[in-house]
């Protein structure tokens, strides 16, 4: 007790009050003796996405099986245990999307590929990076995209990642355990003087466009001054970043207790999907970022398992060697969903509480089955955002914008959206 | 009033010729500029007995209180509650159902006053009353300002478009400056120098040619043999094992097998006759489909960036038909083929046996694409790739002969003008830097490059300081003269005072602008460019202000080939061109008005608008004319014979040609379409707007569909239901009979006497009715007629293209109080014959153009 506390003042003393603790919050783990004072926990958001739809027979409850009491169907019985945890949702569609080869492209974004005359590729931000917007202020990366290597034969599409940004460009992701490992636990290759002369040349910049306005803004009018001013905007807005890089730049990178190595290199597929969610936990448990997406392998799951079914052949089912492999992959995948559920539940907050309590996970695909992008599978579970665990809900209406769901999620935990993509508005879940 | 009675004074004094053509007193009545939006007393018992009886003081019904709603709409919280109103009239929400209604004409009547009134009251509101905001260049200018500088073109597609929404691109009131868009523009300017400055010696020029058939005969056999016949074989041993795993016969299993079958059925003989075409051994074909619809040109990755040329030497196949002699040139940046960028489209009219040999060039950066695609010209959509394929050989067996055959392709360059070039030789003035103590001339290095950025004003010697110390920096860090002036260049293009067009008026509230202030925006108006050292240089000695100097100039500036971003920019945001890119046509109906043809339709509207600027024209030939300016494969969209070639020219039209004058322009009515149907109200809708300068109300949102169609109702007949219920009435008995009057023309614009469509379950072929009449009630029977009472209404289509270049020229909305101002330039115009020129003269020489 004596010791936490002089390390804490200790820390304080050398960084300044103004920051708000990724480290208070990890010392706060270690025991509850600290939850008097713990500030409350943040919210989270995962959203998890993998590539070929689901086995359409075994994988949804009946359309007319909804409620609480629904029969949980063989695609999802290894999460049988936490059926008053998680809620199935049917009818949600991106109404856009038509490529069943890209998975995850819009899948966050509900994007129209064509809504840009005369190109032939247009995206808009993902839902993730939304909340990471608001959410990313206060730890060291405002957002983490995990994936898989040979995204493309995973069935997720172009894009690096499941986030785009605000300009509908793709956010680079980490493709294995090993880079997530290291961009989140690891500390930098540069030194800390070679970045500080780094940011020191942005301030530069900055400085000396600023001189510039100053002596435009002499002698404009009112109208011409505000005009003048989304100028002073932008530059503020590079400013707060670059203080934000300068915080954290000379805060060591906390490190939970449990994850002290590199992972193995030769963990694929299932091993792999098991480990980035324990990365997920220790990511959360640091507090080193609130919003995480991640593109799940679907190759090297298969791979990993001894289907010798390649990935998309699978998705084109018939009954059969194909569609057993559509099987045993739903059932696989049920089972990592519920080993990552099973630890939310058991980490605790500072305050108490557990990380499932403030968190919400997403769970599905842009692709129901083969190559239908209707009704996408969708599986809602976490308690951040206010949402009704334990149900089968079909919503009344047919292909209802999937980003209606991306928008109560958002708005769910405090995210300050009033629209996303093409929604049309939230879903009473 | 006053100046409204001013301006019709003027056009009853000056133009006797003009009125006698236009004799309708609404159109005078337009140019007289109200001081305020106002229902009119009339129709205050309709709102007290459909309105008020409810929405009042005491009963307040839903909360919505009208009976203390001024009829006249003086601000914006009036005009949006009158919007509301009207909106809810028009969607049958209201009155509720159970209470009065009104009768059809009187609700009719009603709507139309109040939808008039909106359109007056947003006008008079966003009425900026001569003042002009300080604007940002826009995306165009921007690109521009950087090649005129840098002498290098960058791709800006990163930066926001600024176009759209019915504004100029030219408004500063509406550019905005989004919050990373500093970043943006601090990262597009490094790429710029990157781009411009290059250190070592001239790169070798090189020259590449590659003999197509050598590829084309090893893939095409590899796919017959490998990928076909080879499992094919496999397959029919699996079926003749009875049982066996098809794993045992290398598939991965039972249906990969079977797919295999079908694909050697399929392809198998279409794959066998390429091989065996004459001329396969001495070149290549571009396919349908398959085995090979595509041709390349790679430049490798280790060339320099440059400018290169490519060749094609070519021919068409003996009887292919004249409609599929085009080849297109494509960007091959894409993950599918299919998706890749259209560069331009080219027509094939030497032989096999005398081939032609094609030459374009192209510009390659550095960490661009440089990988290009040969393909026949058609629609890029999968579908319709295998549709016309599988139609082919559905009938015949094998696939559709190909239609173009390549005897090689070459790359030659890159090719530089001078080494280094003009725009690195003119920033560095003094050339090579000394090999001690460069930092004075990296001074004058920055100096000079700020000033010519900030069009011919000095740059503050703080901001220069500051700059230099950038340089300093960098300099320390290692990097030689060249590399450490990019840093403080590339501020330069991100500062202000570059970004921005400003004319700061100190305390005054108007003032006359300075020589250098008129020549910038002379030159961003004309040419969306920069000042050029002839403008500069009258600018500094003071010498831009006389009226024969200005006229000059714009002569001089718009023979320049930099006028081409004036047409370019006005008309594509003028006649909404941004439409033509809104639809996918369905390849089926309009199998040849594929990307290739959209896009020379609308360069038809540039080129012919062009000619006119350049031959100083009456705008009056975009209304009927006797030449078109087409190219080859427009021509063969119209079916005018006898234009060979991908240049566009003046082509004289026969008396009887439906074409010339923009509604013959495919373009236009293709707008006025969906890609599937024509639209008689879109295609209206613009008539109105665009040719009779009166615009209709918006349409209003959430309008129920017509809720009564009978099946066996012609097209027109079911827009005449329209006219039917009051809410639709009062716009479209104005809009549509504009529409009717262009149904001879179909979704693509080719010309058609009948129009096939379902009736019940047959289909049908109607004979088309282009009758109908102009909002002043002359009535015509048939296109031609119709066209020549439009001509007669160039009054009106002038007036509106005089708005539209204002607000262009001026950079904000077109006011109620620019009307002096639009008289003046009509009345000039007018003297003048209406030509092109005589518009552009009028406003560069106004007041308003040389003031803030």
């Amino acid at each position: 007790m004596g010791l936490i506390k002089k390390s804490r003042r200790a820390f304080l003393q050398t960084a300044g009050t103004v920051i708000a603790l990724p480290i208070l919050e990890s010392l706060a783990f270690r025991g509850k003796a600290f939850a008097a004072e713990a500030p409350k926990p943040a919210k989270r958001m995962v959203f998890l996405t993998f590539g070929w739809g689901v086995t359409n027979e075994t994988w949804f409850p009946r359309l007319d099986d909804t409620g609480r009491d629904y029969t949980v169907p063989p695609g999802l019985q290894p999460l049988l245990a936490h059926k008053k945890d998680f809620t199935i949702i049917q009818n949600l569609t991106n109404k856009y999307a038509d490529d069943g080869h890209w998975g995850s492209t819009f899948y966050l974004t509900g994007a129209n590929r064509y809504a840009q005359p005369g190109q032939t590729f247009h995206n808009t931000v993902s839902a993730d990076q939304v909340a990471a917007e608001q959410f990313g202020k206060e730890t060291r990366f405002a957002s983490l995209q995990l994936g898989c290597e040979n995204a493309i034969d995973s069935g997720h599409g172009i894009g690096l990642s499941l986030a785009w940004d605000r300009r509908g460009k793709p956010l680079p992701g980490l493709d294995n355990p090993i880079l997530a490992y290291h961009r989140l636990f690891s500390d930098e290759s540069t030194s800390i003087a070679e970045r500080q002369q780094q940011l020191q040349q942005k301030r530069s910049v900055l400085d000396a466009v600023l001189e510039d306005a100053r002596s435009l803004k002499n002698g404009l009018n009112r109208a011409d001054t505000d005009k003048l001013d989304e100028y002073y905007q932008s530059i503020r807005d590079v400013e707060t970043r670059i203080a934000k890089d300068e915080k954290w730049m000379s805060i060591p990178k906390a490190k939970p207790a449990e994850i002290m190595t590199e992972p193995d290199k030769s963990v694929a597929g299932y091993e792999e999907i098991k480990v980035m969610y324990d990365l997920m936990i220790a990511a959360f448990r640091t507090d080193a970022t609130r919003v995480i997406t991640y593109r799940q392998p679907v190759r090297s799951l298969l791979k990993s398992l001894g289907v010798r079914v390649s990935s998309h052949d699978m998705s084109h089912y018939a009954p059969g060697e194909r569609m057993e492999a559509s099987q045993i992959r739903d059932q696989k995948q049920s089972e990592l969903l519920s080993y990552f559920i099973e630890r939310l539940k058991n980490t605790r907050e500072a305050d108490g509480s557990t990380l499932f309590d403030n968190t919400v996970v997403t769970y599905g695909s842009n692709i129901r089955t083969v190559h239908s992008l209707d009704n996408c599978p969708t599986i809602v579970s976490g308690r951040a955002a206010g949402v009704q665990l334990g149900q089968h809900v079909v919503l009344p209406q047919k292909n209802t914008p999937l980003c209606n769901l991306w928008l109560t999620l958002l708005q769910g935990v405090g995210v300050n959206a009033k629209s996303h993509g093409d929604s049309t508005g939230t879903l009473a879940i | 009033m006053r100046s409204g009675a001013h301006s019709l004074l003027l056009i009853l004094c000056l133009a006797p010729a003009a009125r006698a053509a236009d004799q309708t007193p609404v159109a005078v009545q337009t140019t007289a500029a109200p001081t305020a939006a106002k229902m009119d007393e009339k129709h205050r018992a309709f709102f007290a007995s459909y309105c008020t009886a409810c929405h009042n003081e005491e009963k307040k019904k839903g909360q919505v209180r009208l009976d203390n709603l001024s009829f006249t709409l003086d601000s914006m919280q009036t005009a949006e509650a009158w919007q509301k109103v009207l909106n809810v009239i028009n969607k049958g929400d209201m009155p509720p159902e159970g209470s009065k209604f009104p009768a059809e004409p009187e609700k009719a009547a009603f709507l139309e006053a109040l939808s008039v009134e909106l359109v007056k009251a947003r006008k008079l509101l966003g009425d900026q009353h001569g003042k002009i905001t300080m604007r940002r260049l826009n995306r165009r200018e921007y690109a521009n300002t950087l090649r005129e500088l840098l002498g290098v073109e960058i791709d800006v597609r990163d930066l926001p478009s600024d176009s759209g929404a019915g504004a100029f691109d030219t408004f500063g009131a509406s550019l905005f400056f989004s919050q990373d868009q500093f970043e943006r523009y601090l990262e597009l300017g490094r790429r710029a120098l990157d781009e411009a400055l290059v250190e070592g010696g001239q790169p070798e020029r090189k020259k590449v040619r590659r003999e197509t058939e050598i590829d084309a005969n090893r893939e095409v056999r590899h796919g017959l043999h490998q990928e076909l016949l080879a499992p094919y074989r496999r397959a029919k041993a699996w079926k003749a094992s009875n049982g066996k795993s098809a794993r045992e016969f290398g598939f991965t299993d039972d249906a990969d097998a079977k797919f295999k079958l079908g694909e050697y059925e399929a392809y198998g003989a279409t794959y066998a006759q390429y091989l065996a075409m004459p001329y396969s051994d001495t070149g290549s074909f571009l396919c349908i489909y398959r085995p090979r619809p595509y041709e390349s040109i790679e430049i490798p990755k280790d060339a320099p960036a440059g400018r290169y040329l490519l060749r094609i030497r070519t021919g068409k196949v003996d009887g292919a038909p004249e409609g599929r002699a085009f080849m297109e040139l494509r960007l091959n940046n894409a993950i599918n083929k299919r998706d890749s960028a259209l560069i331009d489209t080219y027509q094939v009219s030497a032989s096999v046996k005398q081939p032609q040999v094609i030459e374009i060039p192209v510009q390659i950066t550095k960490s661009g694409c440089r990988s290009f695609l040969l393909r026949e010209k058609r629609h890029a959509h999968e579908s319709a790739e295998s549709a016309s394929f599988h139609e082919h050989k559905n009938r015949t067996g094998v696939a559709p002969d190909p239609a173009l055959w390549i005897d090689w392709v070459e790359w030659e360059g890159p090719i530089f003008e001078q080494w280094p070039s003009a725009a690195q030789q003119r920033l560095f003035f003094k050339g090579e830097p000394p090999a001690t103590n460069d930092e004075s001339y990296a001074r004058e290095v920055i100096i000079r490059f700020a000033e010519r950025a900030f069009r011919g004003k000095a740059a503050q010697p703080q901001f220069i300081e500051k700059l230099v110390r950038l340089y300093r920096a960098r300099r320390a860090a290692g990097e030689n003269f060249m590399q450490a002036l990019k840093e403080p260049l590339a501020v330069v293009l991100a500062s202000p005072s570059f970004l921005y067009l400003a004319e700061p008026l100190g305390t005054q509230t108007r003032r006359e602008l300075s020589d250098l202030e008129l020549a910038v925006r002379l030159s961003y108006f004309l040419w969306s460019a920069p000042p050029d050292d002839e403008l500069l240089t009258l600018a500094k000695d003071q010498r831009l202000k006389t009226p024969e100097m200005q006229r000059a100039q714009v002569d001089r500036m718009l023979n320049d080939k930099r006028a081409r971003d004036l047409v370019r920019g006005f008309v594509h945001q003028w006649l909404d061109l941004e439409r033509l890119n809104f639809f996918r046509f369905n390849f089926k109906r309009y199998p040849t008005f594929d990307e290739p043809t959209k896009i020379y339709s609308g360069e038809e509207v540039y080129e012919t608008v062009q000619t006119l600027l350049q031959e100083n024209l009456s705008l009056s030939h975009l209304l009927a004319s006797d030449f078109v300016v087409i190219n080859g494969l427009l021509a063969n969209h119209y079916g005018i014979p006898g234009v060979k070639g991908d240049k566009f020219r003046k082509i004289t039209l026969p008396p009887d040609s439906p074409r010339g004058g923009l509604l013959g322009m495919a373009a236009i009515l293709a707008m006025g379409s969906n890609g599937e149907i024509t639209s008689p109200v879109e295609r209206g809708a613009f008539v109105l707007r665009k040719v009779l300068n009166d615009p209709p109300p918006p349409a209003p949102a959430g309008i129920p569909q017509l809720s009564r169609v009978p099946a066996d109702l012609s097209p027109r007949e079911r827009l005449v239901l329209h006219q039917e219920q009051a809410q639709c009435a009062h716009c479209h008995r104005k809009i549509d009979p504009l529409g009717f009057g262009l149904e001879n023309f179909d979704a693509a614009g080719v010309w058609r006497n009948t129009e096939r469509y379902k009736k019940g379950k047959e289909l049908k072929d109607w004979e088309i009715d282009a009758s109908g009449n102009v909002p002043d009630g002359v009535s015509f029977r048939d296109f031609f007629e119709y066209r020549a009472l439009l001509k007669e209404r160039k009054e009106k289509f002038a007036r509106g293209f005089t708005e539209a270049l204002i607000a262009y020229a001026l950079g904000r909305p077109f006011g109620f109080s620019d009307d002096d101002l639009a008289s003046e330039v009509m009345n000039k115009a007018r003297a003048d014959d209406f030509k092109i020129r005589s518009f552009i003269h009028a406003i560069v020489q106004s007041q308003a153009f040389s003031r803030k």
